[in-house]
């Protein structure tokens, strides 16, 4: 194979034990069996006391390296994809970058929700495609990194009923380079509609309010929570990861049939394999992140590619796509390397 | 495959309100003496009533695409550099694009504080050229002013920022020579909290509480550890312009015009001192914006432009250092 841009290792990291039902319906109300029907969610994981995004990719990417055999002064650039970053500035990549002792390597937040991971990852593989690009020698290595504590950030009252069941926190990594060898992405489009933006949002801190973008009574009001008009997305959301998944198949030049399986993400699973099936793909081929450990935003994907890979043969064709706050959604066709 | 990208056109938008060190001396235990001596900043502008960074952006992105003889219709990638998006999540860049109209288009933010404009241009850059978009508009877009703390509690840091936005559109070479030579990313997260803003952190369970809003040293406002960052700064800001330099096979003398990011006028008066420019080649103008951290390049850029500072042939050197710590460099062929 001639060498091109790759994906060349992944790791992924989920906190502590997993959180299951009965404990966030103690908080927000209801039973843990009706909290299962309502988000089709059996449990998550929260990050432990002064745990941020930064330390749960540490361990994801000190995984990735290794099975990169890369060291961190092979990096030619650290990108880290999140919504929930360890502090208000500077981006959570900065810390990562300390915590992995990686020198002075460049380091940079992008922010992209749930479609984060696809958006790190054409960064990175046009990075590392264009001979140059990082002003290094040689074929750098790029580490895109994806993760979130969104437990933190939740209410943990019967107002958070709807919402606060629905996610999780972790991180996965990946190192992306050029070599023969590898996963192969054969095509990945990701997109964003900020016309529904405030269907699905965390409002607070909002720098657009005069004069303070944070008062003591946004928060009596409850406003740094998530909010999300859940019913009204589920359609629109539907539609266009449905359309983006023909789209890369298309693109690849793959027919529906020769995946091995599609890893598809989104808040509300049903909308998820139900975009899923509109592609043509049936359940038993359909994974969802979010049913295994909440919505993890940006990190749902490669968290789960990141098991999955262990039962799929080398040249296996796999179908990621997500969706999220935005709206942002995209999707990817892998080739397992 | 496009080998090189060029800048094809800049737009920019500041708010109408004037605040001098004077109208802030009003509100804190500040003189107008003091700010000059310290950061050569005169003024700066302020928002006055409820406004994005992305409604600032908005107006500059327009005037960027005209300016290029473009629509938002030929843009196929939005990268917004910012630190003080509108709302907390989902990201600026998806709110800009509804606001020029694009229903469907890859954009995401960059954070990457002072150097947000230089890793956005960067990364558009290697996009553009790896064929995955052929025009992006690359905005830096900032309103400090809604984040700072305007009482004498927080003055070190408060009569430094302002708001504003700039826009560039990146799209490929006219003729394949002039444009982007080549972008240097640095960072190094050692240095993290020496100048950051804790505010709502993830990591900190809940990550905000009432109790962050008050006190001696609120944490829901920045912090800055300023003789830190001015030493550090001196050093960065030579070592990432003659890195740039050399992968060019090229030296200060070649050198048009520098625009450094606008931190402090006194760090930039020192970077020009120890690359011996002479005041011509280097531009500055926070002494009428202040720090708009991922909009001051593109802002003097664009006033440089317009100033007739910039001519086909110039070498500009684009460099920034900041909170991170990130430091970057970008050398254009005009």
């Amino acid at each position: 194979m001639p060498p091109e841009a790759r994906l060349l290792s992944l790791g992924a990291y989920l906190p502590g034990a997993p959180i299951d039902n009965e404990v966030i319906a103690r908080q927000v109300g209801g039973s843990a069996a009706e909290l299962l029907s309502e988000t089709d969610i059996q449990s998550r994981h929260h990050a432990g006391a002064g745990e941020g995004p930064s330390d749960l990719a540490r361990r994801a990417a000190e995984t990735a390296l290794v099975e990169a055999e890369a060291v961190v002064a092979d990096l030619g650039l650290i990108v880290f994809a999140t919504a929930t970053p360890d502090v208000t500035f500077p981006g959570s990549a900065c810390y990562l970058q300390d915590k992995l002792g990686a020198g002075t390597v460049g380091a940079v937040d992008v922010r992209a929700q749930s479609a984060g991971f696809l958006a790190g990852l054409d960064l990175a593989l046009s990075f590392a495609s264009v001979p140059g690009a990082l002003a290094a020698d040689g074929a750098p290595r790029i580490l895109v990194a994806a993760g979130e504590v969104l437990s933190t950030g939740l209410d943990e009252s019967p107002n958070g009923r709807d919402l606060t069941p629905r996610f999780g926190d972790g991180a996965a990594a990946a190192v992306v380079g050029e070599a023969a060898h590898g996963t192969r992405v054969a095509a990945l489009r990701w997109y964003t509609d900020g016309a529904h933006a405030e269907d699905f949002w965390c409002e607070f801190p909002a720098s657009r309010r005069y004069p303070l973008r944070i008062m003591p009574e946004d928060l009596a009001a409850g406003r740094h929570y998530p909010r999300a008009n859940l019913e009204g997305l589920a359609p629109i959301v539907e539609e266009r990861l449905g359309a983006v998944g023909h789209e890369v198949l298309d693109a690849a030049g793959w027919g529906v049939d020769s995946l091995n399986c599609a890893i598809v993400d989104y808040v509300e699973p049903r909308v998820a394999r139900a975009a899923a099936n509109a592609v043509g793909v049936a359940n038993d081929r359909v994974d969802v992140p979010t049913e295994h450990f909440g919505h993890v935003m940006s990190a749902g994907l490669p968290l789960r590619l990141a098991v999955l890979r262990g039962g799929l043969a080398p040249g296996s064709r796999v179908l990621l796509a997500a969706a999220g706050p935005g709206l942002a959604w995209g999707a990817a066709a892998l080739e397992m390397g | 495959m496009i080998s090189r990208t060029h800048i094809l056109g800049m737009g920019h938008a500041v708010p109408d309100r004037v605040v001098t060190n004077d109208d802030l001396s009003k509100l804190m235990d500040t003189s107008d003496e003091w700010v000059q001596q310290r950061t050569g900043i005169r003024q700066r502008r302020h928002i006055g009533a409820d406004c994005g960074a992305t409604d600032l952006a908005h107006a500059a992105s327009a005037e960027a695409l005209e300016a290029a003889g473009l629509t938002i219709g030929d843009v196929d990638l939005i990268v917004f550099a910012t630190l003080s998006p509108d709302i907390d999540w989902p990201a600026s860049a998806g709110l800009l694009a509804a606001k020029l109209g694009a229903s469907a288009i890859p954009a995401l933010d960059v954070k990457n504080q002072c150097s947000g404009f230089l890793y956005a241009l960067s990364s558009a850059d290697a996009m553009i050229r790896a064929g995955r978009a052929r025009h992006a508009l690359v905005v830096g877009g900032e309103i400090h002013s809604t984040g700072i703390d305007i009482t004498t509690r927080g003055r070190d840091v408060a009569v430094i920022f302002g708001d504003g936005s700039a826009a560039a559109v990146l799209g490929p070479s006219p003729d394949g020579t002039r444009g982007l030579l080549s972008t240097h990313l640095h960072a190094q997260g050692k240095f993290a909290e020496k100048l950051w803003l804790e505010g709502a952190a993830s990591r900190n369970r809940p990550r905000i509480k009432p109790e962050d809003l008050e006190g001696d040293d609120p944490s829901a406002f920045p912090r800055m550890h300023g003789r830190y960052v001015f030493k550090h700064a001196v050093t960065r800001f030579p070592e990432v312009i003659n890195e740039a330099l050399e992968r060019n096979g090229l030296s200060t003398r070649d050198i048009d015009l520098l625009i450094p990011h606008q931190a402090n006028l006194r760090i930039n008066e020192f970077v020009a001192g120890a690359l011996e420019l002479r005041p011509d080649q280097v531009a500055n103008n926070i002494d009428r914006y202040g720090n708009t951290t991922a909009a001051s390049i593109p802002l003097v850029l664009y006033e440089a432009i317009r100033e007739g500072r910039v001519s086909e042939g110039n070498l500009v050197c684009l460099a920034a250092f900041g909170a991170g710590f990130t430091w970057a460099s970008a050398l254009l062929r005009w």
